[in-house]
């Protein structure tokens, strides 16, 4: 109270106006980059452009239940998260804990580990393209080599191959990533609760199981947000890639969405499924803080 | 602190000055070899008038949205706009192009000259052929299908007329011409059939040939015809042929796979020409033949890819661009972006004997286009060619039978046209 009141008594002083001054700019740009667009970006997704002219109403959202492409892509795109994040963290994890003990060489394999990750993903992406082509390629080139028929092995122009190809590359960028932040935070766990458990007996497994993952917990709580949001959105790997091809194989939500915006010239479709994309982010972030939080220590 | 405004304001709005009297036009062209021709163009127009011509450049996969998200906001920011012919009926169903029938009547002609190849013009008129004129043709690709000639004589056959000609052909080749180019495999055919663009360019002439049509009289999709069906079963046929993993090949991996000599066929545009007579990419230099599509029930047709110059309805120089744009468009100046490796438009240039001798292919190039037919002329063809070029890669892949294929594709594209209704 006592606060409030000197907050509105400083009000009347004008001694706000200089802060306020200050501020304006970057309120400004943050209203004129991101409150805009994204109130605009409601607007259309709420607009239908048709003959007739423009009507409102849910028709956007009404339409994405029954588009075949929109429902297929949705699942490429959780396919593609699920697959991924569970090969990232479970490599990264064993990383972490192989070079968190004192091995030879370390310091090396640590800064090796990090390149693909400093490399921008359209980078990747144009990289694993040449290699995965099936006839100049040197992957199919090293089969070859070692004997092996790479006649069926057409990897990303296999409609089979191609969602597997893809997630490959996409472990392989980010992995070094979830192995960077589960080092962190193992070399952040102290010494006495291994101590203690050593003390009390408990096997390895034991010690990892009750000591180390809890104490990890934090940090396994935000590689795994951040990569699932990543995932969710993917775009640039794809998109050089396969551009979600062969056929609809690997298209995901995002390629899908600038198809339509880009593409098709549909920014209220796009944008409804813009909207979708993002409450589902939501809510399934929402279930990961839950169930983290939520597991007794 | 007053002063200081007073001058901020000043820097701020003497960028707004400039006369409007200053003859100034701005033109959104494509990167590569076509829009290279025309921003040369612009250059020696600046020489010859005086008037400046900037040049906004965009790589081919920006410049739609680009120029549309421009000319449907009215900002005026291009007077001339190279179009990609399937773009052009969006366009001009948006009704942000300048109509130029009444510019050409105010400069005495009664409408284009006749010396364009009426495929070519017909691009530029919304309705396709009989309407409004809203652009002129620059450059004139049509498909081509290249073989080679070495091959086909070795094997003693007949250049390709038909479709079965051509899969006769890929089979002997790929059959007796294992130990050829590099020590290895000559595959008989090279298709392209990743999704969109690459996959229906490639079907389209097949689709044509074997009596298949995208949309009947009413405009209802007749994709899934008994003709369409089996022209995409012949496709599938054909890619037995064809290198592994074609369903995701693009231009340039046919355009690998023929430079390298490791496929002896392909449909492919008039631009990779020149690349199979350099020494630096060409293993098959003198190799390869041009000629027109093969038929099978009718006649063959390519399908047309011009590049249209275009004025936006909201340009504020359209008295200019229209001189630019018939200067540009002329006979002399479209013969100099021959000379920079673009087909020309102009009937009299395919025929130019200075321009022949350099481009051997030209009669052929002129007769390809002159019986080409164009992308079904709808608004909403990207969208359709996307769904179109999903099913077409999924059957090429395996993924999905000729006809599962074909029936998807229909009721997607039926889907398509309701949503615009």
């Amino acid at each position: 109270m006592q606060k409030s009141r000197r907050f509105f008594s400083a009000l009347n002083k004008r001694e706000l106006l200089l802060p306020a001054l200050f501020l304006a700019p970057a309120l400004a740009v943050l209203l004129a980059l991101s409150i805009y667009p994204l109130i605009y970006s409601i607007t259309i997704s709420l607009q239908q452009e048709t003959v007739a002219g423009i009507t409102w109403g849910l028709g956007n959202f009404a339409r994405l239940f029954s588009d075949n492409f929109f429902l297929t892509a949705l699942g490429h795109t959780f396919i593609y998260a699920i697959s991924a994040l569970v090969c990232e963290f479970l490599l990264g994890l064993g990383l972490a804990l192989l070079l968190n003990n004192q091995i030879r060489g370390r310091g090396v394999f640590r800064a090796s580990l990090l390149i693909p990750m400093m490399l921008p993903s359209v980078v990747v992406g144009v990289v694993w393209r040449l290699m995965l082509n099936p006839n100049f390629g040197s992957i199919n080139g090293t089969l070859k080599q070692i004997g092996i028929n790479t006649e069926s092995l057409t990897w990303t122009a296999s409609p089979k191959l191609a969602m597997l190809s893809v997630i490959a590359v996409d472990v392989w960028q980010w992995t070094p990533f979830v192995f960077l932040v589960l080092l962190a935070g193992l070399q952040a766990i102290p010494q006495e609760p291994y101590e203690a458990a050593l003390i009390d007996g408990s096997s390895r497994w034991q010690t990892f199981w009750h000591v180390t993952l809890p104490l990890l917990k934090p940090s396994i709580l935000i590689v795994l947000l951040l990569r699932t949001m990543d995932l969710l959105r993917v775009f640039d790997q794809i998109f050089i890639l396969t551009e979600g091809g062969p056929g609809f194989a690997t298209e995901t939500i995002s390629l899908y969405i600038y198809r339509t915006a880009f593409r098709f010239f549909d920014f209220g479709y796009a944008a409804a499924m813009s909207f979708v994309l993002l409450a589902l982010t939501n809510v399934i972030s929402a279930i990961y803080i839950r169930l983290i939080q939520a597991e007794p220590n | 602190m007053r002063l200081t405004l007073l001058l901020a304001l000043l820097v701020l709005f003497s960028g707004c000055t400039g006369s409007p009297q200053s003859k100034q036009l701005t033109l959104a062209v494509v990167s590569g070899v076509e829009g290279e021709a025309l921003k040369q163009a612009a250059a020696d127009y600046e020489k010859q008038t005086g008037t400046h011509v900037s040049v906004a450049e965009f790589p081919y996969s920006n410049l739609f949205e680009k120029e549309l998200i421009d000319l449907k906001a009215r900002t005026a920011a291009y007077d001339l706009i190279m179009l990609d012919d399937p773009w052009f009926p969006r366009f001009a169903h948006e009704q942000v192009l300048t109509d130029l029938t009444p510019f050409l009547q105010k400069r005495g002609k009664s409408g284009p000259d006749s010396d364009f190849v009426e495929t070519s013009l017909a691009l530029c008129r919304h309705p396709y052929k009989t309407g409004s004129l809203y652009a002129l043709p620059y450059v004139g690709n049509s498909q081509l299908f290249f073989y080679r000639r070495d091959l086909f004589e070795k094997y003693l056959m007949k250049p390709p007329l038909t479709w079965d000609d051509v899969l006769m052909a890929a089979k002997t080749i790929q059959e007796k011409e294992t130990t050829g180019a590099n020590g290895g495999q000559v595959y008989g055919y090279v298709e392209r059939a990743a999704q969109g663009n690459a996959a229906v360019a490639d079907f389209m002439p097949i689709f044509w040939a074997f009596g298949g049509e995208m949309f009947d009289a009413n405009g209802k999709p007749t994709v899934n015809s008994p003709q369409g069906i089996a022209a995409l079963q012949f496709m599938i046929d054909l890619g037995k042929y064809s290198p592994p993993g074609y369903a995701s090949f693009n231009a340039d991996d046919v355009g690998a796979h023929l430079l390298q000599g490791t496929a002896a066929m392909s449909i492919n545009w008039p631009a990779w020409i020149s690349s199979f007579s350099d020494q630096a990419k060409s293993k098959v230099i003198g190799k390869m033949e041009f000629t027109t599509l093969p038929g099978a029930e009718k006649s063959g047709h390519a399908e047309i890819g011009n590049w249209l110059i275009a004025i936006p309805r909201d340009s504020h120089n359209a008295e200019a661009a229209v001189d630019f744009l018939l200067w540009a468009t002329s006979a002399e100046q479209m013969k100099r972006s021959a000379q920079r490796g673009n087909p020309p438009t102009r009937k009299s240039l395919f025929q130019d004997p200075e321009l022949v001798a350099k481009y051997p292919a030209y009669p052929a190039q002129l007769r390809s286009l002159e019986s080409s037919r164009p992308r079904p002329r709808t608004p909403y063809w990207n969208e359709i060619e996307n769904a179109f070029g999903i099913f077409l890669s999924k059957a090429n892949s395996g993924d999905l039978t000729a006809e599962e294929a074909m029936n998807q594709a229909n009721a997607e594209i039926e889907k398509i046209l309701q949503r615009a209704q």
